[in-house]
């Protein structure tokens, strides 16, 4: 069973054969698969997390985010947000910070496998349009396509033709 | 469990010395949640192709489209996500509920998420709808979707420009004719039923004009105006091509048409959706420029898609549990709808921010 560690001072008198109903109330019966059912306030403390965390992606979306000029810190700011959100649910609504030592064998190879997955297609794929053919070029759309309007744009346009 | 074994192994006291063994599994977790988790980490393999493809097409795109482009919400987004996240949390409650035996709550918590779930794809029918309406599909014949304003966008303007002109000129009513006096035979028999004919007819012919004013009025309202900006768009997009002594460099027709495009479907600067023609005039569906578009459409419909078949697998499930009784002997069952439901949560917490706010 879970080994309640009392700290030496302050608990002087009461160490008896129910020490462990000296526990705070999260602590209170323990059920048959080793944690608590008085941990419903852990949920809802989770479920306040994610909700602030979702709030917190969302807000790179708003115009108080200082950030618009350089989308790139956006982006880190945002994947870190989904991997700790990832991580509250994968720890407690699906209990694998209880689980026993094989939820090391399910989540390292998964982890490896998904950033070695993005990282080998992005020779191939990622940089596809590097070495593209001519008549691949003159079918995509160019950055310079992306500017809006049009008519200040025919000059961008004749220089992109040139560059390319 | 033997009762008489204080541990696996040893024999009972005061036993016979025969060994008595206990069962030992090999992981600490029962079958069913074992094979769910093999089941899950298949579909993380899954996933996690989809979603990281998506990143390398994303980020390797030598253009991509910002969501006001696509017709793309990011507050219903987020109310999606969060839609997920409650329904998350209601099914660890019916776990926990289930667990201490109390089955109503159980039930109750059951239907939460059911309803929960349903309201996520519901949104999803929207923005899916949003997307159609505004001829944003994943692939040809439907796509209005066009990479850059060159030759085969301007063609397929105009030849939605032709179409709707042909569509817009067959409604219009014809005026009825005034009935003409027949040429009357030399029987007289035949000669009295022409003219009984020529009688009537002149009789229905007030009604025939009265009916075809009221049509003719409808025309003029809602299909005239129509036909009318159709042929300002035709007549525009041929004049670009003639003005000037001689004809014009195909810089100045490639400034023409893209100023049309705009004029279609604007490329907004910063945040705000910015209205065109198609915006204004839901029914004209001209050929949109917007570069990135197809491979955008491809990936978000895929993804989304697929995400949404697995919400829709989850509220299956959901379902077959609505006649159990969601006691202390469902939890297990309950626990392992509950990782299944969890992983979908968990792919949309990465796909939320990966499509609608990169």
């Amino acid at each position: 069973m879970t080994d309640h560690s009392h700290p030496s001072t302050g608990h002087g008198d009461s160490h008896g054969p129910d020490s462990h109903g000296h526990g705070l109330p999260a602590h209170g019966a323990q059920g048959a698969d080793g944690h608590d059912h008085g941990g419903l306030a852990k949920y809802i403390y989770v479920f306040i997390a994610l909700c602030v965390l979702t709030g917190c992606s969302f807000f790179t979306y708003s115009s108080l985010w200082p950030f618009h000029e350089t989308p790139q810190i956006g982006w880190t700011f945002m994947m870190i947000v989904s991997c700790t959100k990832a991580l509250l649910v994968i720890l407690f609504f699906m209990h694998v910070k209880y689980e026993a030592n094989w939820k090391y064998v399910l989540t390292i190879p998964a982890g490896f496998m998904s950033i070695f997955l993005v990282c080998a297609l992005v020779p191939d794929v990622g940089m596809r349009n590097r070495w593209a053919s001519q008549e691949a070029l003159s079918y995509m759309a160019t950055p310079e396509d992306n500017a809006q309007g049009s008519a200040q744009d025919k000059e961008q346009e004749v220089e992109g033709k040139k560059h390319h | 469990m033997d009762a008489s074994s204080h541990a696996p192994g040893h024999a009972p006291e005061g036993g016979h010395g025969h060994l008595q063994l206990a069962y030992h599994p090999a992981l600490p977790l029962t079958n069913g949640k074992l094979i769910v988790w093999l089941f899950l980490s298949t579909e993380i393999m899954f996933f996690a192709g989809l979603i990281g493809t998506y990143i390398v097409l994303r980020f390797g795109a030598s253009a991509w489209p910002r969501p006001h482009e696509v017709h793309l919400s990011e507050p219903i987004g987020a109310f999606n996500t969060f839609v997920l996240i409650c329904s998350s949390v209601s099914i660890v409650l019916a776990l926990e509920a289930a667990r201490a035996d109390k089955t109503k709550p159980a039930k109750l918590w059951m239907i939460v998420t059911l309803l929960l779930g349903s309201v996520f794809l519901g949104v999803k029918l929207y923005e899916y709808n949003a997307k159609f309406s505004h001829g944003i599909y994943p692939q040809l014949p439907h796509s209005q979707v066009h990479e850059k304003a060159d030759l085969f966008f301007a063609s397929a303007v105009r030849l939605r420009l032709a179409t709707l002109k042909t569509e817009l000129e067959a409604l219009e009513p014809k005026a009825p004719e005034e009935p003409a006096a027949p040429v009357y035979d030399d029987d007289p028999a035949k000669a009295a039923a022409q003219k009984k004919e020529y009688e009537a007819e002149l009789a229905a012919f007030p009604a025939k004009q009265e009916r075809y004013k009221t049509q003719h009025d409808a025309y003029e309202k809602k299909d005239l105006p129509r036909l009318t900006l159709v042929n300002d768009l035709t007549t525009r997009e041929l004049k670009e091509e003639t003005t000037g002594a001689t004809a014009p460099s195909f810089d100045e027709r490639h400034a023409a048409l893209l100023r049309l495009a705009d004029e279609i479907a604007p490329l907004p600067v910063g945040v705000h959706h910015a209205e065109g023609l198609n915006d204004e005039h839901p029914w004209l569906k001209l050929p949109m420029r917007i570069p990135g578009g197809n491979m955008w459409a491809s990936t978000y419909f895929l993804l989304t898609g697929f995400h949404a078949i697995h919400v829709l697998v989850g509220l299956i499930v959901f379902l077959i549990m609505m006649p159990m009784r969601l006691g202390a002997a469902a939890a297990g069952f309950i626990e392992n709808v509950g990782l299944y439901w969890h992983f979908v949560d968990l792919v949309w917490i990465f796909l939320f921010p990966l499509l609608y706010l990169f």
